[in-house]
């Protein structure tokens, strides 16, 4: 009962918030109450009731909400991030065009937050839709050239997405006969024509999932939006392509190695790709998009290998779980950062930036790290010896060559954020929402359910050789970074 | 003469009667006419209630007459019609009081008013006629009531535009009246009956058969703006926006598009037109017009123009649904009916609610309307979403039924034609509302007229509202019993026997 | 009862022309006034009669054929009565205020007007070819009066112009007349086609047979000897054109029907009939054309009248050689036409009128405005013009229906491109007045604004045209049951 309540407030409320645009005076009041808004969304994921469906009869094609694992997990990452990023915003935000932002901000929560909690193929879409467009408002909410591009670029590809989607969502319901997605998975596997929905609802989702060709929009779009909508944007949209995927594509119910190396291919481009472009850019939040598909293409190799080999799937999900909790509160948290104005104290500044550096070296596998643990759940799940598609034997290396990548990155991130960064005092609720962020990356994590272990121990337990499979990278991309900033006589240029 | 079998009539009565007073009235009694006017409308939204809950309930209403030997004049309300009226009921409710304000402070409301109560009646007619003669009869009161109403402005465009319309429908009405007296010396006069009446045929038949169901469609598809029939109904965009609005949504295209529901599943047979090998060919025309509309709408300047080209479009969707010809896509092309009529009266309100308050005519005129007209706005962009086919909207409900119709019905391409039209629709609404909500009003409004606080009167404001408020709901509570979708389903099982 | 009633229809007309003929314009219209409620009384009195009862026979004056005057009464001869006291009634009702009583020639209206309706009476009740021409010829004669009661110089030439041509189609028809007789030795209509079927011989026949239609078209205004008809009916007095339009043109027409439909089956022959049909259709066409060229109203409605007339030459061609059931809906089509085509030409004119008294002037282009101010006149006027287009439900569709059943039966399909092609340059034509209408140059209402009575008249005859089409079942059962039995009876 009160999970059923807890599910219908996670939508009703942030959409009930909505009259709170109708005058223009209550605007303040309705910029205070956006961290609130993902407040049902999280204690319904805390106190979850999984598989126990809440059926909704008369909404849309016979509607059907509910909770398990994967979307608890889900669903308590992304609105976590919301709510950190709805703090920071009160202080972020000026009063220019407040009310446009809260009310797309409301909608683009709401379609987050719902899409996670649908069952039915048809809320999904529809809160899937709802984010989608919502979305563009925060895209282009600074209203300049630059931001009405991006949204531009951005409607055109998440249209087409959408329209992908639809396809392969149809065809797929039609199969299944029935509008559950629990239902698509199975009907999809046993579909002559499965390639061909596999392959929309892939480019569907992937386009929000920054799957590279598709990825044009992200990094154009995930930075000019306000910085609390970029955290937002990379931290938990970003993972809506990536649920979208695992609750629709047959995995687990078949193996198809084909479309294994196609994902991994892909999502090795993605990984590495993705962060040698973005060492070409100097703005912060731009290599912060870019590290995003990187990451991205990480996640993507798990993908493909539970396309692969449906016996792994269990493990795989599990460990794209962590990925993605992980890499969410993280790039969360990193994004939040880039608008934090330095104390000028030198001591506090110090702790800022450490402060900033740990969730960046997270990213990038630093040991005692929830991104340590991702990438070992990783590395663990992607053991070659456990596929026999023809990439299979390839995806140490990727990964290796992912995490130098990463770091590389991240390096190049601290460099940007180093020259672009203000001195200044931060608004109250901008502090309180990036630390709470913060927080979250780094202790909050461990508390999720299922982070707790990774290969059944503790996370603080590594061996010497796991620990040193994760130092290495980063030892070598700071070497890398530290070669060429010298080998540029530190004229300022970093790695270009 | 039972009540059930006057109902139908009295309904018809009730706007019909109200045309005349108005016609009687002397043009200064305002207030007096739209009393009478919103009465009348109240009145048959009432009784058409009456007879939904009636024919819910399985009860028949329905009265015939002869009227020409050998033809006989007939009313019958079915599911099928209730859908129509249903429709027309509701939005004429909406139209009438969106009219009174729009036309406040213009001459000639007493004509107007006449006429456009003269030309809801044709559509409770058409919607309630039971045979095709009837039909035919309503059909062309559809085409001379409207006359008056596209040329009211009285300027030289709206006279030329009201030419073209007239050479149109009246050519049009022509063909289908070849066509209906062919089919009535062939085989006799013939009742819309569910199943059809050529289940059966001689096989002399089959050629003539054919012949005529071209006729019909060539005929009914003038009004039905099926490409290349349509070319009136971009230029009819001079009228005053709620005429473009009835035109639109409800009278004019929908009676077209009406009348070939009725001709294929009532007079030909779902079964014995896809056994002629008709609905192939009727499908391939309704997906070129859906396309060819929307690539027309992208080019478009004038924003009703553009919301003209939509229409041409969207109209063919419920054709091609009946293509599909079985019970899952024809009831995408049914609700379509209902939900095309909702989504395109919304987006004609606000059209007529810029040009009204601001004087916007032309898309590029739009930027930062939003801000000065949410309400309005909120409605556009549902609208337009709709259209597009955004769930959790109307259109979303008929486009995920018609493709999974097409699924079952083997007819894969028409998904095609689903996407790339949405992707159409998509082009060339979203650019509006981007102008609309972020763009950055450059010069000042051109004829801006001020409502107090309001961002515009209260009379133009509600109707866009509530129909945008019923796509909504079209959409999110499609499974509910009394939903266009329900309703169909109704109608699928009861009517259309597949 | 029933003598009483058939002197009164055809002596009431005889005796009012004398009366008036005797008074000035103003007591004239009394007299009228009061001559109009008999009329309608009678005319009303007799159809209930004949509805009942069924048609009969009628010696006149109790001498029977082929002594005597025999007239036939039977349901299409009522009906048509019928219709000329309405249609007379509101001519008559709406000169009454229309005429200026100031003119002092105007008083010559009534006793005409009352010849004419006595010639008309004349014509659908006789039954013998000379009596027919005696009742065309006093139609004739009265309607030359009344047109050139226009009263300027370009009224005479009209007058004197159809002066000529309804002569020489008198002539024509006379002629005829004389060589059935000595053919035959008969007048009677019934007593030729009883002695046709005995096939006695017929050599020559046809030839008068031919220079009857050939007269009588003339008068009717067939294309193409339509042109006396535009300018006599455009010049004359609107009430007077409405007169002319809706019944004198039908006098001869009928007729020609009726020779056609009892001596047609031996007499004629495939390219007559064809023939008629074809000119009627051109007569469609031409006139639809002309009148949607013209520039002012009258002439207008003028050509629109050779074109509606074209329709009715359809029965020719569809009443030819054919099944019992097609030829009695073709009948059927054209009673349907010609009732329908007189209620809303009448209309049509009255209203016309009352439009050309509004603005003072009979162009097209003065109308700007009208519909603004005057949307009653023009509401009479558009309701006629949707029965001439022939759409639903008006009378014209009801006939334009049954001429497509027929036509499509008898698979002479050609028909129907005369038909559809005809109602859509109809359309073109009326709408070229709305389109007119509905220019909105100026916010001054500058109009003169004729009296209520004026203009409730018009309406009442296109409110009829309308309705015939919802009616035309019962009009027509009333019609079906008379041909069926007026015969032996």
């Amino acid at each position: 009962m009160i999970t059923a309540s807890l599910l219908l407030m996670t939508v009703v409320l942030p959409l009930g918030s909505l009259l709170l645009a109708f005058r223009q005076r209550w605007q303040k009041v309705y910029l205070y109450s956006l961290p609130l808004l993902p407040v049902p969304a999280l204690l319904a994921g805390l106190n979850a009731e999984l598989q126990n469906w809440l059926e909704l009869p008369w909404l849309l094609l016979d509607g059907t909400w509910g909770l398990d694992d994967l979307r608890q997990s889900f669903l308590l990452l992304t609105s976590a991030l919301w709510a950190t990023a709805g703090i920071y915003a009160i202080g972020y935000l000026n009063t220019r065009k407040l009310r446009a932002f809260c009310v797309f901000w409301a909608l683009t929560l709401t379609g987050n937050l719902g899409l996670i909690i649908s069952v039915d193929l048809a809320s999904f879409y529809s809160f899937f839709a709802l984010m989608t467009f919502a979305a563009y408002g925060l895209v282009v909410h600074e209203g300049t050239a630059e931001a009405n591009r991006a949204g531009r670029v951005y409607l055109t590809i998440a249209v087409a997405g959408e329209m992908a989607l639809l396809t392969g969502l149809l065809m797929a319901a039609q199969h299944a006969d029935s509008i559950l997605l629990t239902e698509l998975p199975g009907a999809i596997a046993n579909y002559d024509r499965s390639w061909l929905i596999i392959g929309l609802l892939v480019s569907g989702f992937g386009v929000k999932a920054g799957l590279p060709f598709l990825h044009f929009w992200l990094p154009l779009a995930h930075p000019v939006a306000p910085t609390p909508a970029s955290a937002v944007l990379s931290g938990a949209m970003i993972k809506a392509g990536l649920l979208g995927w695992l609750v629709t594509l047959p995995i687990g119910e078949l193996s198809l190695p084909g479309w294994g190396n196609t994902l991994v291919v892909l999502g090795a481009t993605g990984a590495i790709g993705g962060a040698m472009l973005g060492m070409m850019h100097i703005r912060p939040k731009t290599i912060l998009a870019y590290s995003s598909i990187s990451q991205m293409g990480l996640i993507t190799l798990m993908v493909g290998a539970a396309m692969a080999n449906a016996a792994q799937t269990a493990t795989l999900l599990t460990a794209i779980t962590l990925y993605a909790l992980h890499h969410g509160l993280a790039k969360g948290c990193l994004f939040l950062s880039t608008a934090i104005k330095m104390p000028a104290e030198r001591r506090s500044r110090r702790l800022v930036w450490l402060l900033i550096g740990v969730p960046g070296l997270s990213l990038a596998g630093l040991p005692l790290t929830s991104g340590a643990a991702a990438k070992l759940a990783m590395k663990d799940a992607l053991k070659p010896e456990q596929y026999d598609f023809t990439l299979a034997e390839h995806l140490p290396l990727i990964m290796s060559a992912g995490a130098v990548a990463t770091m590389l990155l991240i390096w190049r991130f601290f460099w940007a954020l180093h020259q672009s960064v203000r001195t200044g005092p931060n608004h109250r609720c901008t502090w309180l929402g990036w630390l709470f962020a913060t927080g979250c990356s780094l202790v909050a994590v461990w508390f999720l359910p299922g982070v707790w272990t990774h290969s059944g121990q503790p996370w603080f337990v590594l061996t010497a050789s796991e620990g040193w499979s994760l130092i290495w990278p980063i030892l070598i991309a700071t070497a890398m970074s530290i070669g060429w900033w010298i080998a540029r006589g530190r004229k300022g240029s970093g790695v270009d | 003469m039972t009540a059930t079998a006057l109902l139908p009539v009295f309904a018809l009565m009730t706007s019909l009667t109200a045309a005349v007073i108005i016609f009687a009235l002397p043009e200064q009694k305002h207030r007096l006419r739209t009393f009478v006017n919103l009465t009348a409308a109240i009145l048959k939204l009432l009784l058409v209630g009456l007879m939904i809950r009636g024919v819910f309930q399985g009860k028949a209403y329905g009265i015939a007459f002869p009227m020409i030997p050998g033809v006989e004049f007939v009313l019958r309300a079915d599911a099928l019609a209730m859908l129509f009226a249903g429709l027309s009921a509701a939005l004429w409710l909406l139209t009438t009081v969106y009219s009174v304000g729009y036309l406040e402070n213009s001459p000639n409301r007493s004509r107007f008013f006449g006429f456009f109560s003269l030309c809801v009646a044709s559509t409770l007619g058409i919607a309630l006629a039971g045979n095709l003669f009837t039909f035919f009869l309503f059909y062309e009161m559809l085409t001379l009531s409207t006359y008056p109403l596209v040329v009211h402005r009285g300027t030289e465009q709206a006279l030329r535009a009201g030419r073209t319309y007239i050479i149109y429908t009246l050519a049009g009405g022509a063909v289908l009246l070849f066509g209906i007296a062919s089919l009535h010396v062939l085989s006799g006069d013939l009742p819309f009956r569910p199943g059809g009446h050529f289940a059966d045929m001689a096989p002399d038949l089959q050629m003539p058969l054919t012949i005529v169901f071209v006729v019909l469609i060539a005929g009914l598809g003038v009004k039905a703006a099926i490409v290349p029939l349509h070319g009136w109904l971009p230029v009819a965009m001079v009228a005053p926006a709620p005429v473009s609005a009835l035109l639109h949504a409800v009278a004019v295209v929908k009676a077209g598009a009406f009348g070939i529901v009725r001709v294929v599943f009532e007079i030909y047979g779902l079964e014995t037109a896809g056994a002629l090998g008709l609905l192939s060919g009727l499908a391939a025309i309704a997906a070129f017009t859906i396309l060819y509309g929307s690539v027309m709408a992208l080019y478009q300047s004038d924003l009703k123009r553009r919301l003209a080209f939509s229409t041409v479009s969207q109209v063919s969707y419920i054709i091609l649904g009946l293509c599909l010809a079985g019970p899952v896509g024809v009831a995408g092309g049914l609700v379509h009916l209902v939900h095309q009529g909702v989504m395109k009266i919304t987006l004609f309100f606000c059209a007529g609610n810029y040009a009204e308050t601001l004087g916007l005519h032309r898309i590029d005129e739009l930027d930062g309307a939003g801000r000065r007209m949410p309400g309005t706005s909120v409605a556009f962009t549902l609208a337009a979403f709709g259209m597009i086919g955004t769930p959790p909207l109307a259109g979303f409900i008929t486009k995920w039924t018609m493709g999974t119709g097409a699924l079952a019905a083997g007819m894969d391409w028409v998904i095609a034609v689903l996407v790339v039209s949405s992707l159409l629709n998509a082009a060339y609404f979203l650019p509006v509302l981007r102008r609309i909500w972020f763009g950055e009003q450059k010069d000042p409004w051109r004829e801006e007229r001020q409502w107090g606080r309001s961002e515009t009167s209260a009379w133009l404001l509600w109707p866009p509202l509530v129909t945008a408020g019923f796509l909504l709901l079209a959409g999110l509570l499609a499974s509910a019993p009394f939903s266009p979708l329900g309703w169909v389903e109704l109608i699928i099982t009861r009517e259309v026997n597949l | 009862m029933t003598l009483w009633l058939m002197a009164g229809l055809l002596f009431t007309p005889l005796a009012w022309a004398v009366l008036t003929l005797l008074t000035g314009f103003r007591r004239g219209r009394a007299i009228t006034w009061l001559g109009i409620v008999i009329q309608v009384l009678v005319s009303l009195a007799l159809w209930a009669v004949v509805a009942a009862e069924g048609g009969f026979q009628y010696p006149l004056g109790g001498w029977q054929a082929p002594l005597g005057i025999e007239l036939r009464m039977d349901g299409l001869a009522v009906t048509f009565v019928l219709l000329t006291a309405l249609v007379a009634a509101a001519s008559g009702l709406h000169a009454g205020f229309y005429l200026d009583p100031d003119k002092d020639w105007h008083r010559y209206f009534w006793p005409l007007f009352w010849f004419l309706w006595a010639g008309l009476n004349v014509v659908w009740l006789g039954n013998d070819l000379f009596n027919l021409y005696v009742g065309l010829e006093l139609i004739s004669l009265a309607a030359v009066g009344l047109v050139a009661l226009g009263g300027q110089s370009e009224a005479l030439r009209a007058a004197i112009r159809y002066l000529m041509a309804a002569l020489l189609g008198s002539l024509a028809y006379l002629l005829g007349v004389a060589l059935f007789y000595g053919q035959f030795g008969s007048l009677s209509l019934s007593g030729i086609a009883s002695a046709l079927n005995q096939d006695i011989a017929v050599e020559g026949s046809g030839f008068a047979l031919i220079l009857m239609f050939f007269g009588l078209a003339l008068k009717t205004a067939l294309f193409p000897m339509h042109r006396w008809l535009p300018p006599a009916h455009g010049i004359a007095r609107s009430p007077v054109s409405a007169l002319l339009s809706a019944l004198v043109v039908k006098g001869s027409f009928y007729i020609a029907a009726r020779l056609w439909l009892e001596l047609g089956a031996t007499l004629g022959s495939l390219a007559l009939a064809q023939l008629l049909g074809v000119l009627g259709g051109m007569a469609v066409f031409w006139g639809g054309w002309q009148a949607f060229r013209h520039s002012k109203l009258k002439q207008v409605v003028a050509y629109s009248s050779v074109a509606q007339i074209g329709y009715l030459f359809l029965l020719f061609p569809l009443t030819w050689n054919t099944t019992e059931a097609v030829i009695i809906q073709a009948q059927q089509a054209m009673t349907l036409q010609v009732i329908s085509h007189a209620l809303a030409k009448a209309a049509m004119f009255l209203s016309a009128g009352n439009l050309i008294l509004s603005v003072g002037s009979n162009r097209l282009n003065a109308l700007a405005g009208v519909s603004h101010f005057l949307p009653f006149s023009l509401f009479s006027f558009g309701l006629a013009g949707v029965s001439l287009m022939g759409l639903p439900p008006t009378g014209g569709f009801a006939a334009k229906w049954l001429f497509l059943q027929a036509s499509l039966a008898t698979g002479q399909w050609w028909w129907l491109v005369v038909l559809l092609g005809g109602g859509l340059l109809s359309a073109a034509y009326v709408f070229r007045v709305y389109r007119a209408s509905f220019v909105e140059d100026s916010d001054i209402d500058h109009f003169f604004h004729p009296s209520r009575r004026l203009e409730i008249i018009p309406m009442i005859l296109a409110l009829l045209s309308l309705g015939l089409g919802l009616m035309a079942e019962p009009v027509l059962s009333v019609m079906a049951l008379a041909f069926a039995n007026g015969e032996g009876t």
